[in-house]
């Protein structure tokens, strides 16, 4: 957006291991490769699912042969919890996919290049509730490994799948607190006043 | 506190919190009614206690009933989700306190002695500050004031002191009037039930306490 628009103003920090991501000389290649990205509307490429997962190792070289790629292939979409259901049908189109596969796909194409962050925004605002279940759970078991950051704006969700949880409103972070902290007991009255549905 | 966006809600909220009001001065009623019954020894109010004990119970189960409801239509958070998680725990120590007045007053009929004079003052004395401190601590849920509850479950220690001298000087009687000593007992067990009202009035404090604050009160109650 930096570049696109030219009134494109940012303030604030960002930083990941200390390191602000906001600044000219960052390599927003590299920064790519740290943090994935899944996004509201399940947006999975017009390829073959296989190729869905393999696109972002071979561009980033993670892969020495095809051996390699289809072991990556299969361990992400295993992590995403999605091999039992598209072992079969690897060479089928990832659009041809449920809305709920194809968040899974996404997220499975986003762990295929091994990122340290997963920022998740609103994954399962499309979805049904099983499927949004399925996205929760996968959360749960992803959040091991990976450092994930997800906006909501369902709270309930938020109160499901986070440690900790930021309120932000019109621009400010308002309130981070421990997840437990803000929907019992949160410190800043327009925190309570927000989630409780008293915001005027 | 400003109210919700969503009208429904607010009403549901306001009306479990006004189901909880009029349980709770039910209860009022029939502790103070038992203790009238128990001075006057009038059985015809006795009668009417405990026909009215039903009515608590129906209390606590529409409670129960609005809670539930609250929780899985609304997904209260915050103060809100406090309120209604406290609501339940109210109605059930007054509930008790129910019980505990109607047992009061199914004892009355096995009193012979006269109370009404300077040698019971005592048990009124107890009755009167217990009832005083339900009222308060009804009030202090009424108008969310944690500072009225908190000064309530402070003062249960006064409590504790006359129940320890009604305790001590039924016993004296009992030492004297050796022929009265059914009554006496079940006096005794009167003062042990209105002692009991005192500390379920305190732990009601505690939920309007934790409700409001969000935190419990610190520290052990004071104790006589």
């Amino acid at each position: 957006m930096n570049d696109v628009i030219d009134i494109c103003k940012v303030e604030g920090s960002i930083k990941i291991d200390g390191q602000e991501i906001n600044k000219k000389d960052v390599d927003v290649n590299l920064l790519r490769e740290k943090v994935g990205m899944v996004f509201q509307k399940p947006n999975p490429f017009p390829k073959s699912i296989y190729d869905n997962i393999a696109y972002g190792p071979r561009i980033h070289g993670l892969a020495d042969n095809k051996d390699d790629l289809d072991k990556i292939v299969e361990s992400s979409l295993k992590k995403a919890a999605l091999w039992e259901e598209v072992k079969d049908r690897l060479n089928q189109p990832g659009t041809g996919l449920s809305g709920g596969q194809q968040q899974r796909l996404c997220i499975a194409r986003t762990i295929s290049i091994n990122p340290e962050v997963i920022l998740m925004d609103e994954p399962c605002s499309a979805l049904d509730p099983i499927a949004t279940a399925k996205i929760e759970e996968l959360i749960d078991e992803l959040k091991k490994t990976y450092t994930i950051v997800i906006v909501t704006h369902s709270m309930s969700q938020a109160a499901r799948v986070s440690q900790n949880t930021g309120f932000f409103h019109l621009g400010k972070i308002l309130e981070f607190n421990l997840t437990e902290k803000i929907f019992k007991n949160p410190d800043n009255k327009l925190t309570q006043d927000y989630i409780t549905g008293r915001f005027g | 506190m400003s109210e919700h966006i969503v009208s429904s809600y607010e009403e549901q909220l306001k009306k479990l919190h006004s189901t909880v009001l009029k349980m709770g001065a039910l209860c009022e009623s029939q502790f103070a009614n038992s203790i009238i019954a128990l001075v006057k020894k009038d059985e015809e109010l006795v009668d009417k206690i405990i026909g009215k004990d039903d009515r608590i119970d129906e209390l606590e189960k529409k409670i129960d009933e609005q809670v539930v409801n609250l929780i899985t239509l609304r997904q209260p958070m915050a103060i809100d989700l406090r309120e209604t998680v406290s609501a339940m725990r109210i109605a059930s120590e007054l509930e008790r306190i129910g019980d505990l007045a109607k047992n009061i007053a199914k004892r009355v009929k096995n009193i012979k002695i006269e109370l009404n004079n300077e040698d019971f003052s005592l048990i009124r004395s107890a009755s009167e500050l217990v009832q005083n401190n339900l009222k308060k601590t009804l009030d202090s849920y009424s108008k969310n004031d944690e500072k009225l509850a908190l000064s309530v479950w402070n003062s249960d220690k006064e409590v504790d002191v006359v129940i320890n001298k009604l305790l001590q000087d039924l016993l004296n009687h009992m030492k004297k009037d050796k022929k009265n000593i059914e009554s006496l007992t079940h006096l005794l067990f009167i003062a042990k039930n209105i002692e009991r009202i005192g500390d379920h009035s305190t732990n009601i404090c505690e939920y309007v306490h934790y409700f409001i604050k969000g935190e419990d009160i610190k520290g052990d109650r004071p104790k006589a």
